[in-house]
């Protein structure tokens, strides 16, 4: 117990001392602090700047009838400077040009006609040709505008004006079979996008980890280190020592990016921005986080005690990589079937593959996250998972005694069964 | 009572044998000589002295006790692929890998400080194995496989590529690890080391054991078929002297090689002859010789 105590503190203090470590560790903190500020950086950009617009003013009114709803607009996205008549279309024209050369405005409107409802046609002149979306906020003025003027012609009364704009109500609604509990749009949006986030972070962080761990003992094994650890400590002692260090150095990792998303997440200006985009993070189910962590030990668990199994029998970290490629597809297959399915969960193949342990942890869990699985599937899932992680710890251990005494080209699995028996393994 | 001693130990590699019915026995303070070429049966032999794989035949006793697992503690192994963590400081592993021998922090700490203040490398304590030169890192080693005080120490090839000064460093390292009562193992192709510091060996070959004893009787057991003549002058025709092999000069300096030992007394005779005789000397075979004898002239010294 002291021994495993003294390696898996050996493993943890050196990998955190690491370069790689610190810096895969700050980058992520920085990529995660980025993608939350991100709404809030859009909003700076969209609502901080207030674009200028020219009109002359025209016999209809027009041009103050919009100056007036552009104003009132919450955000004031755009403004318009209204400017009397010059004389002629050709003075005005010059006029306005004039303005955007002195920068007062970015462009501006001029009434070409009069459409079938006696509303002006305009056309939009700028510099710029990119900007839809200032046109955009011109042309929902002037439809506001028109349709105030066409409803006054009418005879609308202002409770008829807001029944016509009302827009249909429809919502949608996740229901469970097995439970009565319902998730309301938002839940499910809010639900599938943190589970894809989830997935693809458990993914990487089971191969990253798994990875560290193969090449921490080749290393050792081609350093020939390997030859005193394994007089000192029992090999077993050692893998475990191991893969349980390099778990708490994951884990501390996902700690950091964990916090770092908690705490930016607080920060009024980024709650504000959120909330604007209409998501409320309180929607979160707590319990997703919960599975996470808990289907992140479990795949971590069953995927490193194969990669120190690899790890043992290569010689040369120039080998590791193609060596771990089997394991690197089984995993694979898992994440890609997590990817495509979170369109349809309840598929049969998808279901199906959620019992196969090495697919449990992306699989599984996407289930438990956009659907809504019965508890005895999710505990069935999970015993074969257990299971499967014994099971496969214990042919692990054995591999890794019989390769850590073996040098050279990477052994065949007769060779290693032979080695096993020669070694009383 | 013997602190090491294997008994017929065998071991099989599928249907290679490694080590055919190796028998041997160290006595605490005694430093054993394992020769052998390459692939003769040494590292399997010191992988089931320290326990890593164990005999198909034959036992293995520890002060008359078989293995078991407490005992790795009190093991030291210098393994002959040097290895150490290239990117860990030297005072990181060295206190790890005695900790992992049972030994304390602080007393890991100040042994260590010790023995590089002695190896007169005071400053490496701080330094990553990979800045220092390879001579240095066997040191670090030497260190790592000595610093928990072992009582049975195995050292594999422990002098290869040191200079001589070093070598002569650890070698009175070796011997004062000897007189304080550490078994030592030690297994070399060099054979003057083994002269200088084993009083009992073992040549294996091919797996099997073909000379075993004490350095004194196996040399006695070869006959003494050198002799070193210096003279004033070179003298002709000792080639010609019956049971005389070969007789090279070098100078005033002549290398007699004699087939029966009753040839060196007509070998100076014959010297006396011609010339004034400064030195004569019938010289015992050294280890090189037995070695090369015993294993069968195909393997170099």
């Amino acid at each position: 117990m002291a021994d495993l105590r003294r390696v898996v503190a050996f493993t943890v203090r050196h990998k955190l001392r690491s370069k790689a470590f610190i810096v895969s560790t700050v980058t992520m903190v920085l990529l995660v602090s980025i993608l939350i500020n991100l709404p809030f950086f859009v909003s700076l950009v969209q609502t901080d700047k207030t674009d200028t617009f020219g009109m002359i003013r025209d016999a209809g009114g027009v041009a103050d009838a919009l100056r007036e709803i552009l104003a009132a607009r919450e955000g004031k996205e755009a403004a318009l400077l209204v400017y009397d008549d010059r004389g002629s279309a050709e003075a005005n024209e010059a006029f306005l040009r004039e303005k955007i050369r002195e920068g007062e405005i970015i462009g501006y409107l001029i009434i070409t006609g009069r459409d079938e409802t006696g509303f002006p046609t305009l056309e939009y002149k700028s510099e710029d040709t990119m900007d839809y979306g200032k046109m955009g906020v011109l042309q929902s003025g002037l439809q506001a505008l028109k349709v105030g003027r066409v409803s006054a012609e009418l005879g609308l009364s202002e409770r008829q004006l807001a029944f016509l704009n009302s827009p249909v109500d429809i919502r949608k609604v996740q229901i469970s079979l097995s439970g009565d509990d319902t998730k309301s749009e938002m839940e499910i949006m809010i639900a599938s996008a943190l589970v894809y986030a989830l997935v693809i972070l458990l993914f990487v962080a089971i191969m990253m980890t798994g990875q560290m761990i193969a090449s921490e003992i080749t290393m050792e094994k081609s350093s020939r280190v390997m030859e005193i650890l394994i007089t000192s400590v029992k090999p077993l002692t050692q893998m475990f020592g191991k893969i349980i260090g390099v778990c708490l150095v994951g884990l501390s990792q996902l700690l950091a990016l964990l916090a770092a998303g908690f705490v930016n997440l607080a920060l009024p200006h980024n709650r504000e921005a959120f909330a604007r985009l209409d998501i409320d993070l309180a929607l979160i189910d707590p319990m997703l986080i919960v599975y996470a962590l808990l289907f992140y030990l479990m795949g971590y668990l069953l995927y490193a005690t194969l990669f120190a199994a690899v790890g043992s029998i290569v010689s040369r970290t120039e080998d590791l990589g193609q060596a771990v490629v089997p394991i690197t597809i089984l995993s694979m297959i898992g994440y890609f079937l997590a990817i495509f399915g979170i369109q349809n969960p309840g598929g049969g193949l998808l279901v199906a593959a959620s019992y196969i342990p090495f697919f449990t942890p992306f699989i599984m869990f996407l289930r438990v996250g956009v659907t809504d699985p019965a508890a005895w599937e999710v505990w069935l899932s999970i015993a074969v998972l257990l299971a499967s992680i014994v099971a496969f710890g214990w042919l692990s251990a054995k591999i890794y005694r019989t390769g850590v005494l073996m040098y050279g080209k990477r052994p065949t699995i007769r060779e290693l069964r032979r080695a096993m028996k020669a070694y009383k393994i | 009572m013997f602190s090491l001693q294997l008994e017929n130990v065998t071991k099989m590699f599928g249907d290679k044998t490694a080590v055919d019915r190796l028998s041997l026995e160290v006595k605490s303070g005694e430093i054993f000589g394992l020769l052998g070429a390459n692939g003769a049966g040494k590292t399997t032999t010191m992988r089931m002295v320290l326990g890593l794989i164990f005999p198909d035949e034959g036992r293995i006793l520890y002060r008359g006790r078989p293995f078991d697992r407490s005992l790795v503690r009190t093991f030291g192994y210098l393994p002959e692929e040097r290895g150490l963590y290239p990117k860990i400081r030297v005072c990181d592993q060295l206190i790890y890998l005695a900790g992992l021998k049972g030994m304390g922090r602080r007393e890991a700490d100040a042994a260590l400080k010790m023995w590089l203040e002695r190896f007169g490398v005071p400053g490496y304590y701080n330094k990553r194995v990979e800045e220092l030169s390879k001579g240095n890192q066997q040191k670090i080693q030497f260190i790592a496989a000595i610093l928990h005080k072992p009582d049975l120490l195995v050292l594999d090839e422990a002098f290869s590529g040191l200079d001589p000064v070093n070598v002569e460093l650890l070698k009175t390292t070796v011997r004062e690890l000897r007189d304080a009562g550490t078994t030592i193992l030690f297994s070399t192709h060099r054979m003057e080391h083994v002269e200088e510091l084993c009083q009992n060996i073992c040549i294996l070959h091919n797996s099997k054991t073909v000379l075993k004893g004490s350095l004194r009787d196996i040399k006695n057991r070869f006959p003494k078929e050198r002799i070193v003549l210096v003279t004033a002058k070179p003298a002709a025709g000792l080639e010609a002297v019956d049971g005389v092999a070969s007789a090279v000069w070098t100078g005033n300096v002549c290398d007699i090689r004699i087939t029966r030992p009753e040839a060196a007394q007509r070998v100076l005779r014959a010297a006396l002859e011609q010339t004034e005789v400064h030195r004569f000397e019938v010289l015992e075979p050294t280890l090189n010789e037995i070695f090369i004898k015993a294993v069968g002239g195909e393997i170099g010294g």
